[in-house]
């Protein structure tokens, strides 16, 4: 899984390092982030003049609309004044009487009982949109297994990024502790190398993820 | 003795309409073998009271990863194991009757290393708003990231007598690694994150910087970093 680069490698993309000064397996993904980075398109998007006139088109449109100019009468708020004139002896008596039927209320509702706060491991219902990235060149298809989809190899295929070797895809996973391998042209199990691993009980490695409602990490 | 044998026969009917559930979870994803010795182990896992889902999760993951049926087989009934183990720390830790995903976390606990002792005591400190499931598996990825069993306790307790969200234990196993990342041991690592939980007011530590790593709080240069 990652969210982005190694650490070291966004060091590169700020400045802070040179290519030169990574690791030599670092290397290729830092050459590849410089090249993603510096092919960005940063042409100035210029909007058409037309733009002003067919917005206005549209919105003189709906306004010249009967319909909607009745619905907005009838929908749209106002201020209403509203005046009373009472001797103090009688809207005093209408709070007591307010008070005692509010009383009477209470006095029938079910007793509530404090409900302690919902620990976040059972919000499972939150979810968040983690990216998974893996730079595997030589690949012909990549997907995404873990307990999140039953390891199933068919649910979550990773995208190709152009011809840049990178395979991405996005899901949106519960709160909570995952376990995942991606899967290299449906047979060999690749750990995420920008994710620790720990052992899956049958001699391989597990990647892990924890998604938290603040967003998801690499454990 | 009419009443005895009717619950008997409802309970090995319910056992055995579960192993059937088993068996057909795993149709077509796992060897003819392991998926019958898994039904066993699972019906033998449900007649003890123990969760069975974890069981088929194993399974289902060893039979994606073509697991030799033998290996796959066996790695299923160490966790029935660990997982009767689990159930029974938990108990001591105070809870009765867990639910499935506390005794996953503590079995998941006692295969990273913790003791049935440390998992009874992660359970007895996760009181309302900390969930023992949660607390145990964070405990269990600390430990499987290379953190000392003991040291992992001590860090899960600090962090919730420093009254620390659930979020923060959460983020916990990504503090150490970006502490091991940075260089740092993960003793090391966790031993900075138990400092900072013991002289920090609750929520998210305030500019503390895991061994090694940069301030994050530092502004980005690059409008392109993730």
């Amino acid at each position: 899984m990652s969210l982005g680069y190694h650490p070291l490698v966004k060091q590169l993309l700020d400045g802070e390092l040179s290519l030169a000064e990574l690791p030599l397996e670092l290397r290729a993904e830092g050459a590849e982030a410089l090249r993603l980075v510096g092919s960005v398109d940063r042409t100035p998007v210029v909007l058409s003049p037309a733009l002003d006139d067919r917005v206005m088109a549209v919105v003189r449109r709906h306004a010249a609309s009967r319909t909607r100019r009745a619905w907005h009468w009838v929908t749209a708020p106002r201020d209403v004044e509203l005046r009373l004139r009472l001797r103090p002896v009688v809207w005093a008596a209408a709070l007591a009487i307010a008070a005692g039927v509010a009383l009477l209320l209470l006095a029938r509702a079910p007793a509530v009982t404090p409900v302690p706060a919902a620990p976040v491991a059972s919000g499972a219902r939150d979810s968040v949109f983690v990216r998974f990235v893996l730079y595997a060149p030589g690949a012909r298809h990549v997907a995404l297994a873990g307990t999140f989809n039953q390891w199933d190899l068919n649910a979550a295929p990773l995208a190709r990024a152009g011809s840049s070797g990178v395979w991405t895809t996005t899901l949106a996973l519960p709160v909570g502790q995952h376990q995942y391998a991606f899967v290299v042209d449906g047979e060999r199990w690749v750990a995420d190398p920008a994710a620790p691993a720990i052992d899956d009980g049958f001699g391989r490695r597990n990647s892990m993820v924890a998604v938290t409602i603040r967003g998801a990490r690499t454990l | 003795m009419r009443s005895f044998l009717t619950l008997a026969f409802a309970l090995s009917t319910a056992l055995r309409l579960a192993a059937q559930d088993v068996g057909a979870r795993l149709d077509g994803r796992v060897p003819p073998e392991v998926q019958r010795a898994v039904q066993d182990i699972a019906a033998g896992a449900a007649a003890h009271g123990l969760p069975t889902e974890p069981l088929v999760q194993k399974a289902i993951e060893g039979g994606a990863k073509r697991v030799p049926a033998e290996r796959l087989i066996a790695a299923v009934r160490a966790l029935a194991g660990r997982l009767a183990d689990a159930t029974d720390a938990v108990r001591a830790g105070g809870l009765t009757s867990p639910a499935a995903e506390v005794v996953e976390g503590g079995a998941d606990g006692l295969s990273a290393g913790l003791t049935p002792g440390q998992v009874s005591d992660l359970v007895r400190v996760s009181r309302a708003p900390y969930d023992p499931a949660l607390v145990l598996r964070v405990a269990a990825t600390l430990a499987a990231l290379g953190v000392p069993a003991t040291q992992t306790v001590q860090l899960m307790e600090g962090m919730i007598s420093a009254g620390r969200t659930p979020g923060d234990l959460l983020a916990l196993p990504g503090d150490v690694q970006a502490g091991v990342v940075g260089g740092a041991t993960p003793a090391q690592a966790a031993a900075g994150l138990a400092r900072a939980a013991g002289g920090s007011p609750p929520g998210r530590t305030p500019g503390w910087v895991p061994p090694g790593q940069t301030n994050p709080h530092k502004p980005s240069p690059n409008p392109h970093k993730p």
